[in-house]
Protein backbone atom coordinates (compact mmCIF):
# COMPACT_ATOMS: atom_id res chain seq x y z
CA UNK A 1 0.00 0.00 0.00
CA UNK A 2 1.54 3.59 -0.85
CA UNK A 3 2.47 5.93 2.05
CA UNK A 4 0.03 8.21 2.89
CA UNK A 5 1.81 11.83 2.70
CA UNK A 6 3.77 11.53 -0.85
CA UNK A 7 5.24 14.32 -3.34
CA UNK A 8 5.17 12.51 -6.58
CA UNK A 9 5.65 13.58 -10.27
CA UNK A 10 3.04 10.82 -11.56
CA UNK A 11 -0.83 11.49 -10.89
CA UNK A 12 -2.83 9.42 -8.67
CA UNK A 13 -6.15 7.95 -8.00
CA UNK A 14 -8.93 9.23 -5.75
CA UNK A 15 -10.49 5.88 -5.44
CA UNK A 16 -7.36 4.03 -4.43
CA UNK A 17 -6.59 7.19 -1.71
CA UNK A 18 -9.63 6.57 -0.03
CA UNK A 19 -9.65 2.90 -0.74
CA UNK A 20 -6.35 3.11 1.41
CA UNK A 21 -8.12 5.60 3.59
CA UNK A 22 -10.94 3.40 4.00
CA UNK A 23 -8.63 -0.08 4.91
CA UNK A 24 -7.07 1.93 8.20
CA UNK A 25 -10.01 1.35 10.05
CA UNK A 26 -13.92 0.11 9.86
CA UNK A 27 -15.15 3.09 12.77
CA UNK A 28 -14.47 5.51 9.76
CA UNK A 29 -18.16 6.95 9.57
CA UNK A 30 -17.52 10.15 7.81
CA UNK A 31 -14.48 11.04 5.09
CA UNK A 32 -14.17 14.77 3.39
CA UNK A 33 -11.63 15.04 0.43
CA UNK A 34 -10.44 18.51 -1.36
CA UNK A 35 -9.08 17.97 -4.87
CA UNK A 36 -6.64 20.86 -6.12
CA UNK A 37 -6.30 21.25 -10.06
CA UNK A 38 -5.30 22.62 -12.31
CA UNK A 39 -6.50 25.97 -13.91
CA UNK A 40 -6.15 27.04 -17.44
CA UNK A 41 -6.88 30.62 -16.76
CA UNK A 42 -5.68 32.69 -14.25
CA UNK A 43 -5.07 36.86 -13.57
CA UNK A 44 -6.69 36.96 -17.02
CA UNK A 45 -4.60 35.04 -18.74
CA UNK A 46 -4.89 31.69 -20.62
CA UNK A 47 -2.18 29.77 -18.49
CA UNK A 48 -1.00 26.51 -20.97
CA UNK A 49 0.97 24.67 -18.23
CA UNK A 50 1.58 25.28 -14.30
CA UNK A 51 5.14 23.69 -13.59
CA UNK A 52 5.84 23.37 -9.42
CA UNK A 53 9.11 23.35 -7.88
CA UNK A 54 9.33 21.94 -3.97
CA UNK A 55 12.27 21.49 -1.44
CA UNK A 56 11.69 17.56 -1.43
CA UNK A 57 12.80 16.63 1.89
CA UNK A 58 11.35 20.08 3.85
CA UNK A 59 7.63 19.40 1.90
CA UNK A 60 7.78 15.80 2.75
CA UNK A 61 8.52 16.11 6.47
CA UNK A 62 6.04 19.24 7.06
CA UNK A 63 3.30 17.54 4.95
CA UNK A 64 3.91 14.55 7.38
CA UNK A 65 3.92 16.68 10.26
CA UNK A 66 0.66 18.43 9.19
CA UNK A 67 -0.98 14.85 8.91
CA UNK A 68 0.25 13.97 12.74
CA UNK A 69 -1.25 17.04 13.64
CA UNK A 70 -4.65 16.66 11.98
CA UNK A 71 -4.82 13.28 13.38
CA UNK A 72 -4.65 14.13 16.91
CA UNK A 73 -6.07 17.42 16.65
CA UNK A 74 -9.72 16.68 15.03
CA UNK A 75 -9.52 13.08 16.30
CA UNK A 76 -8.74 11.36 13.24
CA UNK A 77 -8.98 7.85 12.12
CA UNK A 78 -6.50 8.34 9.56
CA UNK A 79 -5.34 10.71 6.89
CA UNK A 80 -3.50 11.11 3.80
CA UNK A 81 -2.27 13.98 1.41
CA UNK A 82 -0.73 13.91 -1.99
CA UNK A 83 0.69 16.55 -4.32
CA UNK A 84 2.21 16.46 -7.33
CA UNK A 85 5.17 18.31 -9.13
CA UNK A 86 7.00 18.63 -11.92
CA UNK A 87 4.15 20.07 -15.12
CA UNK A 88 0.41 19.71 -15.12
CA UNK A 89 -1.95 20.98 -17.89
CA UNK A 90 -5.03 22.50 -17.19
CA UNK A 91 -7.83 20.38 -15.57
CA UNK A 92 -4.97 18.05 -14.21
CA UNK A 93 -4.83 17.06 -10.28
CA UNK A 94 -2.08 18.81 -8.39
CA UNK A 95 -3.13 18.31 -4.56
CA UNK A 96 -5.27 15.37 -2.70
CA UNK A 97 -6.04 15.57 0.73
CA UNK A 98 -8.54 12.97 2.76
CA UNK A 99 -9.26 12.88 5.92
CA UNK A 100 -10.86 10.15 7.84
CA UNK A 101 -13.49 10.61 11.36
CA UNK A 102 -16.10 8.60 13.25
CA UNK A 103 -18.28 11.97 12.30
CA UNK A 104 -18.59 13.95 9.42
CA UNK A 105 -17.80 17.07 10.95
CA UNK A 106 -14.40 16.15 12.15
CA UNK A 107 -13.29 15.20 9.04
CA UNK A 108 -15.06 18.09 6.75
CA UNK A 109 -12.84 20.42 9.29
CA UNK A 110 -9.53 18.63 9.14
CA UNK A 111 -9.95 18.63 5.54
CA UNK A 112 -10.14 22.15 5.37
CA UNK A 113 -7.43 22.63 7.98
CA UNK A 114 -5.08 20.72 6.37
CA UNK A 115 -5.47 22.20 2.71
CA UNK A 116 -5.27 25.70 4.32
CA UNK A 117 -2.23 24.99 6.28
CA UNK A 118 0.03 22.97 3.86
CA UNK A 119 -0.47 26.50 1.96
CA UNK A 120 1.24 28.68 4.37
CA UNK A 121 3.74 25.58 5.83
CA UNK A 122 4.57 23.19 2.97
CA UNK A 123 7.54 24.68 0.70
CA UNK A 124 6.13 23.94 -2.46
CA UNK A 125 5.72 26.86 -5.65
CA UNK A 126 3.99 26.87 -8.74
CA UNK A 127 4.75 28.99 -11.61
CA UNK A 128 1.87 29.20 -14.56
CA UNK A 129 3.27 29.30 -18.49
CA UNK A 130 1.16 31.01 -20.28
CA UNK A 131 1.70 32.65 -23.93
CA UNK A 132 2.73 35.68 -22.49
CA UNK A 133 5.15 34.14 -20.91
CA UNK A 134 5.72 32.68 -17.51
CA UNK A 135 5.37 33.78 -14.10
CA UNK A 136 5.31 32.14 -9.81
CA UNK A 137 1.89 32.45 -8.14
CA UNK A 138 1.20 35.03 -5.40
CA UNK A 139 -0.08 33.00 -2.27
CA UNK A 140 -3.82 33.16 -2.55
CA UNK A 141 -5.71 33.50 0.80
CA UNK B 1 31.49 23.82 3.68
CA UNK B 2 27.88 25.33 3.56
CA UNK B 3 25.72 23.99 1.00
CA UNK B 4 23.24 26.81 0.32
CA UNK B 5 20.03 26.17 -1.72
CA UNK B 6 17.70 28.44 -3.90
CA UNK B 7 14.27 27.66 -4.91
CA UNK B 8 11.57 28.83 -7.13
CA UNK B 9 11.34 32.44 -7.03
CA UNK B 10 14.49 32.90 -5.36
CA UNK B 11 16.47 30.69 -7.80
CA UNK B 12 15.64 32.41 -11.08
CA UNK B 13 16.63 35.80 -9.23
CA UNK B 14 19.93 34.27 -7.80
CA UNK B 15 20.36 32.42 -11.72
CA UNK B 16 20.92 29.15 -9.58
CA UNK B 17 19.58 26.86 -7.45
CA UNK B 18 23.06 25.53 -5.07
CA UNK B 19 26.24 26.57 -4.14
CA UNK B 20 28.84 25.97 -1.78
CA UNK B 21 30.43 29.04 0.83
CA UNK B 22 33.66 27.95 2.59
CA UNK B 23 32.76 27.71 6.19
CA UNK B 24 34.35 29.69 9.22
CA UNK B 25 34.40 28.84 12.65
CA UNK B 26 32.32 31.80 13.79
CA UNK B 27 29.91 32.33 11.09
CA UNK B 28 26.48 33.56 11.28
CA UNK B 29 23.20 32.94 8.91
CA UNK B 30 23.67 36.96 8.82
CA UNK B 31 27.20 36.53 7.69
CA UNK B 32 25.96 33.98 4.80
CA UNK B 33 23.06 36.51 3.92
CA UNK B 34 25.28 39.49 3.94
CA UNK B 35 28.04 37.58 1.53
CA UNK B 36 25.31 36.30 -0.96
CA UNK B 37 23.21 39.64 -0.60
CA UNK B 38 26.14 41.46 -1.89
CA UNK B 39 26.74 39.17 -4.88
CA UNK B 40 22.97 39.23 -6.06
CA UNK B 41 21.28 42.74 -5.18
CA UNK B 42 17.69 42.63 -4.83
CA UNK B 43 17.30 38.96 -4.52
CA UNK B 44 16.79 38.30 -1.02
CA UNK B 45 14.04 41.03 -0.47
CA UNK B 46 11.53 38.15 -2.08
CA UNK B 47 13.27 35.73 0.66
CA UNK B 48 10.01 34.98 3.49
CA UNK B 49 11.58 31.68 5.20
CA UNK B 50 14.79 30.71 6.17
CA UNK B 51 16.01 26.88 6.72
CA UNK B 52 18.95 25.53 8.32
CA UNK B 53 18.88 21.66 7.66
CA UNK B 54 15.15 21.55 6.82
CA UNK B 55 13.71 23.57 9.84
CA UNK B 56 12.64 27.13 9.52
CA UNK B 57 14.92 29.30 11.59
CA UNK B 58 14.32 33.11 12.20
CA UNK B 59 17.53 33.97 14.69
CA UNK B 60 19.86 35.79 12.13
CA UNK B 61 22.48 35.57 14.43
CA UNK B 62 22.54 31.39 14.65
CA UNK B 63 25.67 29.83 14.52
CA UNK B 64 26.53 27.71 11.80
CA UNK B 65 28.19 24.53 11.66
CA UNK B 66 30.70 22.89 8.85
CA UNK B 67 28.04 21.14 6.54
CA UNK B 68 25.20 23.10 7.83
CA UNK B 69 22.46 23.36 4.53
CA UNK B 70 20.93 26.30 3.93
CA UNK B 71 17.62 27.50 2.07
CA UNK B 72 16.37 30.50 0.93
CA UNK B 73 12.56 30.41 -0.20
CA UNK B 74 9.92 32.85 -0.58
CA UNK B 75 6.20 32.61 0.22
CA UNK B 76 4.61 29.25 -0.34
CA UNK B 77 2.57 28.75 -2.93
CA UNK B 78 1.35 24.82 -3.50
CA UNK B 79 -1.74 22.97 -3.66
Amino acid sequence: MSEPVRIQEADFSQDEEIKALKASSKRMGGIATFLGCARDFSEGREVSEISFDAYGPMALAEMNRLRSEAIAKFILMDARIVHRIGTVQGGDNIVFIAAGAEHRAPALEACRWMIDELKQRVPIWKKEITPQGESWVTPHP
Amino acid sequence: MIRVLFFGPVADRVQMRETQIEFACGMTLHDVIAHLGAQHPGAFSIVSFIAVNQNQVHNKQMLLHDNDEIAFMAKFSGG
